[in-house]
């Protein structure tokens, strides 16, 4: 490994020795048009109308330049470390989810080109499923915000989305990454384009040993004597057992627009994963004793036709979603053969279809309807168990039977908005949403929305919104065996936001844009599982939960000096989430107490710092304490999960050839070498490496080089 | 200059790092039964606090009796180091405590008095319950493995198993008691049997079918082995019947008695006093019935209190009732003690979903 990474280095020496004069000379094809990171700073309007779509909605858009920062990234790192919402990861490469404003990871709708990518099954999303390479466009849409998409958002929605490459002819892209605890990622997209056409094809392949060492502090190791009695003991530095990954995905895409107003897509993403399940690091067991693995395949498929003319736009989509999950655990019978503790097996198949429109009268009103629907096919099996009338010593083992459910169930949500800006400063917009999942329709679904410029100087804007919701039961809620409630009520809630934001900037000089908001959540029905005394867990509706709190945000960039920019996006929370439900009985000291791994306090930052071809990016995040239990236990000494500071670096250089454009990156993960635990028990990395090398050979263009 | 830039960069190492990830203290108990040797006092009680699964927060409470005082996590403070992931049961043989914690794979032997441990026993799949045939040899039961480990409990060692006819994916053996040369164990999930075990050859030599997954059993005062069935679930392929209390006779293996309760109820958690003349166990309430009895008992001994009871022990020597009420399952539980009639005379808070007991 050291050996790759100084031979990626000495290329990296020789590449800029050789490119050195070239790469500042030649600004063809490289970022933007030439061989320099630094992005123009665009004008700030005040007298532009703003979107009507956008009346009163908090959204947090991410751009290109966050969203390209890092080929291995997942969302959820980018998330991490570019938005308020809280990422839980459960280790490098494992499941991560994300919540909005103290709600839950299902309280979180997630869509991909429109199309809903929550588990049917659980309800949430893994986002460290999802390359970051993939998205060209990423939006949050922060509590009742969510509403204009789909219903279900208690906490809000995460919009992600592909756009045509704008490819001007072939164009090819490869990017090898290596890393720390043989980590490889390489990304390769081809491209092609012209007027009317645009063709791309992504692929990411990503594997890592994902073996790093860590003190494990929750362990200790005897030392014995001959007699077994301990005379010493030391926490063992261990290897992050059975965490071994290899993801791929494959996204061709074809665009066609006809140049008179339709556009048609087509979106293909194929995804296969093969990841241990780290062991805890209590767990005493040997790796190699063991096979803790999960596998995934999943296809997702989207065709789209777009109408957009004079005073309207006319969309329809559908899709088809396939996904087969597969989880053994296995034990070494010490003959080279394994036997099979768990085998879970489930398939979902999911057919999509999607109408909207909006139609705009006089600059003055727009009005959108769109009705989706989501059709699940979902098959899931858990461990073999034996037929009863084959239990005995000399039947032995006879019929086998399968644990699980396979169900079908149809989501629809309907939705109806009328937006209307009176004035230029003034606008107003009403949602109403309709969903039904099976045969239970959900009540209305409303949401109102109000925003005014309060100033044109600093594009000083306030917005409010409120809106009741609604999220249904996931399948496994109702069906799971064992355990599976189907007498769930909806999760239901009310929410109320209101905040203040700005823009300003000179255009070529600075940028500064900034906003805050606060936010009241009341949700009941809060669906929890929890044990039974037959030793399995099921889910009741027992919360009541009243989440509020404030969000603030700031973005700038800042031309130095020529040829020097410094850029810097800043988040920060503030969300209590506190449990209002009854208490379970009169020992319960959970009542008023923030929920479990809901921290009260997090922020992240991120600094860029570009010098002509040269980019240096800083990010940091900071967690408050989360807590693990819903009594807030702070005197445990075995159940804190302590704040959490992370800090990354990274620093790339870009090279303009007249045969191709070339980039290096080194990235520095943990730059403070860290010992820490996001989730109780799971270890994390400490400080580790990666570098990247990036090729865009230039073809002969169709017309002339931009 | 430099020293306000070296001021400068300390405290932003501080605003950046502060993190507190590390090792813990080390601490020394005594609960002062050093001279209790292999009797049961009843004047300490070990509480096994399951924790969630999978977050590695298992923890061991000690209460003393007499003094009506506990000590959390105890196992944590005294060697500095975490339980681990679900502690399932706890047996002391000679001032020895043997841990089984089921989802980190070891028993930990821990001297009963300090609460440090002696050695640990590693090799499981998934350990429940220890049971000790002699100085020598200790059987552990498993749950996705079929097979009951033989421990050499001076070595710390496995040195073998005993077979079953199950399969990985459905076998299991839970709680175990000695008769004689043989020792019996329930199969709980998705099973219906006891098997019987004879100690001189390691080996399984009968069965007995009872209901839908036994998942307590006890050893009466007569000779008289007791298992509490869960009846399985609804929708469950295995089965869904009404749970029962069986009662076998261990000399002749033979089913003497059945009690069946209503379907949907959940019996657990079979208990006797330290007489072995009284069977306790929970079913929403607390209920008691003596082993002579000839029919289930009509009013609960403790009545439900709107929460789910978790676990339960009598005191050996005076016969108080300690319930454990692990309340969400998600904040530390609290054990509930009363007198033999049924008093309410102490509560105390102790670790996560606190499930298991063991009287020092």
């Amino acid at each position: 490994m050291k050996k790759t990474v100084a031979l990626l280095f000495s290329l990296c020496a020789a590449l800029v020795c050789a490119a050195q004069e070239d790469g500042v000379r030649d600004r063809g094809g490289w970022w933007n048009g030439n061989a320099s990171y630094i992005v123009p700073i665009p004008e700030v309007s005040v007298t532009g109308r703003r979107p009507m779509k956008d009346i009163g909605v908090q959204k947090t858009e991410l751009d290109s330049v966050v969203l390209r920062e890092n080929v291995a990234l997942s969302m959820a790192d980018i998330l991490t470390f570019n938005s308020s919402i809280f990422v839980k990861q459960y280790g490098r490469a494992t499941l991560s989810t994300v919540a909005f404003r103290g709600t839950s990871a299902s309280h979180t709708q997630v869509t991909w080109n429109g199309m809903k990518i929550n588990s049917p099954m659980l309800g949430m999303t893994d986002f460290s499923m999802i390359p970051s390479y993939f998205i060209d466009d990423a939006a949050l849409l922060h509590g009742t915000s969510s509403v204009n998409e789909t219903g279900g958002g208690l906490g809000g929605a995460v919009k992600l989305s592909t756009r045509p490459a704008d490819a001007d002819g072939f164009g090819l892209q490869f990017v090898q990454g290596a890393g720390s605890f043989m980590t490889f990622d390489e990304f390769l997209r081809l491209t092609y384009g012209d007027s009317h056409w645009q063709v791309s094809a992504r692929a990411v392949y990503s594997n890592s040993r994902n073996d790093f060492r860590y003190t494990n502090y929750n362990k200790k190791e005897n030392v014995y004597d001959d007699e077994h009695n301990i005379i010493a003991t030391y926490y063992p530095v261990e290897r992050n057992k059975n965490g071994a990954f290899r993801d791929l995905h494959i996204l061709p895409e074809v665009y066609y627009n006809t140049g008179r107003g339709d556009r048609f897509g087509l979106q293909a993403w194929y995804l296969d994963s093969k990841r241990g399940l780290p062991m805890l690091s209590v767990d005493h067991r040997e790796e190699s004793d063991y096979r803790n693995e999960q596998r995934e395949r999943t296809f997702r498929g989207i065709l789209s036709w777009k109408r957009i003319r004079g005073d309207y736009k006319l969309g329809v989509s559908g899709g088809y979603v396939h996904t087969a999950q597969a989880y053994d655990f296995e034990r070494s019978l010490g003959n080279g053969n394994m036997a099979t503790m768990i085998a879970s097996r489930s398939k979902v198949n999911t057919v999509y279809g999607r109408a909207d429109a909006e139609y705009v009268v006089r600059d003055k009103w727009l009005f959108t309807a769109d009705l989706s629907a989501h059709q699940h096919f979902v098959e899931s099996a858990d461990r073999n168990v034996l037929d009863l009338n084959s239990q005995s010593l000399a039947q032995g083992n006879g019929k086998r039977v399968v644990v699980g459910y396979m169900k079908a169930r149809i989501e629809l949500s309907a939705g109806v908005s009328a937006k209307w800006m009176p004035t230029e400063r003034l606008g107003f917009s009403a949602v109403i949403r309709e969903e039904m999942y099976g045969d239970k329709f959900s009540p209305v679904i409303p949401a109102f929305f109000a925003d005014y410029k309060l100033s044109k100087r600093g594009n000083v804007m306030l917005k409010a919104s409120v809106s009741r919701n609604y999220r249904f039961p996931s399948l496994n809620d109702l069906y799971f065996l064992p355990g599976g409630n189907p007498d769930l009520k909806p999760e239901h809630g009310f929410t109320y936001d209101a905040g203040i934001s700005f823009a300003t900037g000179r255009e070529g000089l600075f940028a500064l844009s900034g906003g805050a908001t606060w936010f009241d959540s009341y949700i009941d029905d809060w669906i929890v599982w929890l044990p039974t005394a037959k030793g399995f867990w099921t889910p009741k509706n027992i919360k009541s939960v009243h989440a509020y709190g404030v969000e603030l945000k700031l973005n700038t960039d800042i031309r130095l000096a020529r040829d020097w920019q410094l850029g810097g996006d800043a988040a920060f929370s503030w969300t209590p989430s506190i449990n209002n439900g009854d208490p379970a009985d009169w020992a319960d000291r959970a009542i008023g107490k923030q929920l479990v791994y809901v921290p009260l306090y997090s922020a992240s930052a991120t600094g860029r710092l570009t010098f002509r071809s040269w980019r240096l990016i800083y990010k940091w995040c900071w967690y408050s304490e989360r807590f693990t239990t819903s009594d807030n236990n702070m005197k445990s000494r075995i159940t804190r999960v302590l704040p959490y500071f992370m800090n990354d670096v990274s620093l790339e250089k870009a090279f303009s050839f007249s045969w191709s454009d070339l980039s290096i990156k080194a990235a520095v993960k943990n730059l403070l070498n860290e010992e820490y635990e996001s989730v109780l028990s799971r270890p994390m990395p400490r400080m580790n490496f990666e570098i990247f090398l990036e090729i865009k050979p230039k073809f002969k263009q169709r017309k002339t080089d931009r | 200059m430099g020293g306000r830039f070296l001021h400068t960069l300390a405290v932003s190492a501080l605003v950046v790092s502060c993190m507190g990830y590390g090792p813990m203290d080390e601490e020394r108990f005594d609960t002062g039964l050093s001279d209790a040797g292999s009797g049961v006092t009843g004047r300490g009680l070990f509480i096994l606090n399951e924790g969630h699964f999978m977050y590695g927060d298992a923890s061991l409470s000690y209460y003393d009796t007499e003094r009506r005082a506990v000590e959390n996590e105890v196992f944590a403070r005294a060697n500095a180091q975490k339980l681990g992931d679900v502690a399932q049961s706890m047996v002391i043989r000679d001032g020895i405590g043997w841990v089984v914690v089921n989802n980190s794979g070891v028993i930990f032997a821990i001297d009963a008095n300090t609460f440090r441990e002696v050695g640990r026993v590693k090799g499981f799949t998934s350990p429940r319950y220890i049971h000790f045939v002699s100085d020598e040899k200790a059987y552990v039961t498993q749950i996705w493995d079929p097979r009951i480990c033989i421990v050499d409990p001076s070595s710390f060692s496995v040195t073998g198993y005993i077979e079953t006819d199950m399969d990985y994916d459905s076998g299991s053996t839970e709680q175990m008691v000695g008769f004689g040369d043989y020792v019996f164990t329930n199969c709980w999930s998705y099973q219906n049997r006891i098997l019987k075990i004879d100690t001189r050859t390691d080996e399984v030599v009968d069965e007995l079918v009872v209901g839908i997954q036994p998942a307590s059993l006890v050893l009466d005062c007569n000779g008289k082995l007791w298992t509490v069935t869960d009846g399985g679930y609804e929708g469950s392929p295995y089965g869904y019947e009404a749970p029962s209390l069986w009662r076998i006779d261990a000399e002749t293996f033979k089913v003497e008695r059945r009690f069946d309760f209503r379907k949907g109820e959940h019996p657990s958690e079979l208990q006797l006093n330290g007489a072995g003349d009284t069977l306790y166990w929970i079913n929403d309430d607390i209920w008691r019935m003596e082993v002579s009895a000839d029919n289930l008992p009509v009013r609960p001994f403790i009545e439900y209190s709107g929460t789910l009871y978790y676990g339960l022990t009598v005191n050996p020597v005076n016969g108080d009732v300690y319930v454990a009420d692990a309340i969400d399952y998600d904040q530390n539980g609290t054990v509930l003690r009363y007198s033999p009639d049924g008093e309410l005379t102490d509560s105390f808070t102790v670790g996560i979903t606190p499930g298991a007991f063991c009287w020092r």
